[in-house]
């Protein structure tokens, strides 16, 4: 047989192995030919112009070589070790090193610029699409041409050779390195001897959870008040982070085993038909595997928190806006509310407006201010006062307060009892609770601070005795909603043009909700696509493991079916199996997330369980293919083995 | 009262057009509580047989009955559940579970049967005193010699009281004491519990331990011996005259 023939039978016995390494690198180059497309795109100006896209998409792509460099050696490394024998074994029949090398090497040519190559054609098809996607998230208005860049393909194809380079290098160094002897035991070394839990096994399963919930703790606590200054806050997170990755850790070299053991114990000796397969594998192999189901966790958390964030701050862009501007447009200065109402005239679009009086009061919070921070936030607060006769449905006496419109961040912050007393310029009223509509902008409200409604008689003793000290450059508030939500566009239009060259505090809700969904629509892109490429490489890493781990076991199915495993039994042994194996990092990195987002979630937007909920399901199905891909595997090899 | 009977079994592997015929029509039964020794020289179709017999390979033609039960007529799932309570199986590699404990080896049979828990131990603890290995319940097979090995290999196939008992060389990889040992304890099961075991083996002095030696060579059965009242010594010589005359035949072609 020539060496050639020897190649081509090779790469035909390997491809079937190979096939999910040759999509997972297609995808990956896919992807970063299309993020690279977009970069050196005339068509980007326009989102580049108004969002800093250049920088964000050259950092994810530098990300994106990262991961997927990653990947590939890592990946490229496990099929070395699981062809060791095969190399021992060329070895042995008189093949000298350079000639395995080279043949690995050709194999690898083959395989590798054959997938790069289909990737870039799949990647510029996609591009396009990508870039739609793109526009369609942030919302600008800009037309997707797309041309093929010979940069994005020079860069792409001085990248991935780079990588194949070092792939080479890696593979040169092994073949080197191993005696052949030492080749028939590389994949036996790699799985740990199987032993009895040892004490301290014990005691870093326990710390590993103890460190976790720690964290879990402390991260409930962030922006609850315990912690006042930056530096203390941020040596908290420090602390948060450290924590919970050191406890996942030792949660994989550790706890795992140790809650499996005690599960075990209780048994003691007598397994369910498919605790067999399940129970007693998984318990010996996740401890081997910590290090890189702690990075696995861990990125994935980042990724899913960033994402959850994101979208967060994407899908409350509108009640941000409105929380922050009172009416569908807002001013201070009666000359420019009154030259946009006319140019509203002009061209027949219909408006209602509205006036307000506000004016700026020292109050006194600490009666009502629930929990212990004191000092300056509550003693000597200004609120904005407006009168009753401004709301229609609030009637009060002489005597009483209402708040209103009260920012969700800020509420964290300072959180107000139901009732209780309140002291407005000196003078003791009744508090009689939290409203949540927002009355007036947040040029008033210094940005979030409820508006506080009094009666009309006192509003106007309040006006008198004013102190001028603290009070804004305006005293009202014009608000202009449009009657048909259809012509509000035309009206913003208008809005812009006019109020271009005026400056003042005016604003437009929509200009405002637009701006956020821009900003955080081209983040929510970037993060991911980081995101999911991300899922598919470390997706198609755990399905490798899951293979090679099943030729080995592929003995112990053999033993079970004689012994009257039916093909069922086992599958559904295995099918419990990889419910721990895939799911124990993607639950584990789903509560890590949830617990980062939920500790500050409030600082991005108003709306915490649909967006977090939205990206996690996704997240857990796009990440279960895998698992389902293992189960195919599985399938397989059980079926054989008898 | 007969437990196995086999007759006119034919195997081949391959396909059409190369063909290797292994088993060429061997004719067999077997009664409870025999222990029956299966020799022959290498590449005669022991495993083979041992394979068919114990319906881990599918038969060329022929047909076997296990208690009464046509086993050629039965499918994968029935086949399953047909060992799963009726047969027993000891390999020469020890094929024992890695990541389970001796104990939990050894009660794989009971748990696939459904034994309530407090049956399963009762039974395991007596099997386990009976090979000596009740103290090595909570090792893992990598802790223990190949001897212990084999014995709770012989444990996991006596605990679930099978009709039949297949052994493929299960003292090929052991030393001679070891290899006694385990015997001994075989034997001892097959007389108190009238447990039917057959048993491939190469080794005259494993098949001494027996009631009676078959012979096979090239795919059929060459000669019998039965052991009689014999002494195991007069059985051994017996076997080894048998033996000689096998192996030279097999000289001569
Ligand atoms: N799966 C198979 N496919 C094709 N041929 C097979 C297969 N298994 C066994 N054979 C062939 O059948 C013949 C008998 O094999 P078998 O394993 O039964 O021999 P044996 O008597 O057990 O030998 P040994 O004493 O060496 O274990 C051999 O020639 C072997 O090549
Ligand atoms: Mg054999």
């Amino acid at each position: 047989m020539t060496s050639k023939q020897l190649l081509f039978r090779n790469l035909r016995k390997n491809l079937k192995n190979y096939s999910l390494y040759v999509f997972a690198l297609i995808f990956s180059s896919a992807l970063y030919f299309s993020f690279v497309t977009l970069q050196y795109d005339p068509s980007m100006d326009a989102a580049e112009g108004s969002i800093k896209g250049a920088a964000a998409i050259r950092t994810a792509s530098i990300l994106l070589i990262a991961i997927v460099a990653i990947f590939l050696l890592y990946a490229n490394n496990l099929f070395i070790k699981r062809r060791s024998k095969e190399i021992g074994l060329l070895q042995l029949v008189g093949m000298n090193k350079g000639m395995i090398f080279r043949l690995l090497s050709a194999e690898n040519f083959m395989l590798y610029f054959g997938s790069l190559l289909i990737g870039i054609f799949i990647g510029f098809s996609f591009s396009k699409l990508i870039i739609l996607l793109l526009f369609k998230i942030t919302g600008v208005e800009s037309i997707a041409t797309l041309r093929f860049s010979t940069e994005a393909l020079l860069q792409t194809l001085i990248v991935f050779c780079m990588i194949y380079l070092l792939i080479m290098l890696i593979n040169h160094l092994f073949i080197k390195r191993h005696t052949i002897l030492a080749l028939f035991r590389v994949t036996s070394s790699t799985e740990e001897q199987i032993k009895k839990v040892t004490f301290l096994e014990m005691m870093m399963g326990i710390i590993g959870l103890f460190l976790i919930v720690l964290g879990y703790y402390i991260s409930s606590k962030l922006f609850g008040g315990d912690f006042t200054t930056i530096t203390e806050l941020f040596l908290a997170m420090v602390i948060i982070l450290g924590s919970v990755i050191i406890g996942t850790y030792l949660f994989y070299k550790g706890s795992i085993r140790f809650i499996f053991h005690l599960i075990r114990k209780r048994k003691n000796g007598y397994l369910k038909v498919n605790e067999v397969v399940s129970l007693s594998s998984v318990m010996f192999r996740m401890k081997s595997n910590a290090l890189l189901l702690t990075i696995i966790t861990t990125v994935s958390a980042l990724a899913i928190g960033l994402l959850s964030l994101s979208y967060i701050s994407y899908y409350s862009a509108e009640k941000t806006a409105k929380d922050y501007v009172a009416a569908d447009f807002s001013f201070t200065d009666e000359d420019q509310a009154s030259t946009f109402t006319e140019t509203l005239n002009e061209n027949g679009i219909e408006f209602e407006e509205r006036s307000t009086e506000v004016i700026q009061v020292e109050v006194d919070l600490s009666h009502i201010s629930d929990g212990d921070i004191e000092g300056d936030l509550v003693e000597g607060t200004v609120l904005p006062v407006v009168s009753d006769t401004a709301i229609e449905h609030i009637d009060l006496s002489s005597g009483e307060v209402i708040l209103s419109g009260y920012n969700d961040l800020l509420q964290n912050f300072i959180r107000l009892k139901d009732t209780g007393a309140l002291e407005l310029n000196n003078q003791k009223f009744t508090y009689l609770g939290l409203e949540d509509e927002f009355i007036v902008s947040g040029y008033f409200t210094s940005g979030g601070l409820p508006v506080a409604i009094v009666d009309e008689e006192v509003f106007t003793k309040f006006v008198t005795e004013a102190n001028p000290d603290i009070q804004k450059p305006s005293n009202t508030f014009y608000g202009i909603d449009i009657t048909n939500k259809n012509q509000l566009k035309e009206a913003n239009h208008f809005f812009n043009e006019i109020m271009a060259t005026s400056n003042g505090p005016h604003e437009s809700q929509l200009n405002l909700s637009n701006n956020q969904k821009t900003n955080m629509g081209f983040m929510m892109f970037i993060v991911a696509f980081l995101g999911l490429t991300f899922l598919v490489t470390s997706g198609c890493i755990l399905y490798f493991k899951q293979t090679g781990e099943s030729e080995e076991e592929k003995p112990n199915y053999t033993v079970l079916r004689k012994l009257g495993f039916t093909q069922n039994d086992l599958l559904k042994g295995v099918q419990q199996k990889q419910l721990f194996n895939f799911g124990i990092p993607l639950l584990l990195g789903l509560f890590h997330s949830y617990f980062a987002v939920k500790s500050g979630w409030f600082l991005f937007g108003s709306e915490l369980w649909t967006p977090m909920i939205v990206v996690m399901l996704l997240y857990t199905v796009l990440y279960s293919i895998f698992g389902l891909l293992s189960v195919n595997y599985y399938r397989k090899v059980i079926r054989d083995a008898l | 009262m007969k437990i196995l009977e086999a007759s006119k079994i034919y195997k081949s592997y391959g396909n059409k057009f190369n063909k290797q015929e292994v088993l060429k029509g061997v004719d067999l039964s077997i009664h409870q509580g025999e222990f029956i020794s299966i020799m022959g020289p290498s590449g005669s179709g022991k495993t083979t047989l041992l394979n068919v017999l114990s319906s881990i390979d599918k038969l060329s033609n022929g047909s076997i009955l296990i208690n009464g039960q046509e086993m050629t007529k039965l499918k994968e799932k029935q086949l399953a559940e047909f060992r799963k309570a009726h047969l027993g199986f000891i390999f020469q590699e020890y094929n024992l579970l890695d990541t389970l404990t001796v104990k939990e080896n050894i009660l794989l049979p009971l748990t696939l049967s459904k034994t309530s828990r407090t049956v399963a131990n009762h039974k395991f603890k007596e099997v386990a005193e009976e090979l000596g290995i009740f103290e090595l319940q909570d090792k893992y097979p990598n802790e223990l010699s190949g001897g212990q090995k084999q014995r709770t290999s012989a444990a996991r196939a006596f605990i679930h009281e099978p009709s039949i008992i297949f052994a493929d060389e299960p003292t090929g990889a052991l030393d001679s004491k070891s290899a006694s040992d385990l015997l001994n304890k075989l034997s001892q099961l097959n007389q108190k519990r009238q447990a039917t075991i057959l048993m491939v083996t190469h080794d005259p002095v494993a098949a001494s331990y027996c009631s009676r030696v078959i012979f096979i060579k090239d795919g059929l059965i060459f000669t019998q011996l039965n052991k009689g009242n014999e002494t195991r010594q007069a059985f051994f010589k017996d076997i080894m005259r048998t033996q000689g005359v096998l192996g030279g035949i097999q000289h001569d072609q």
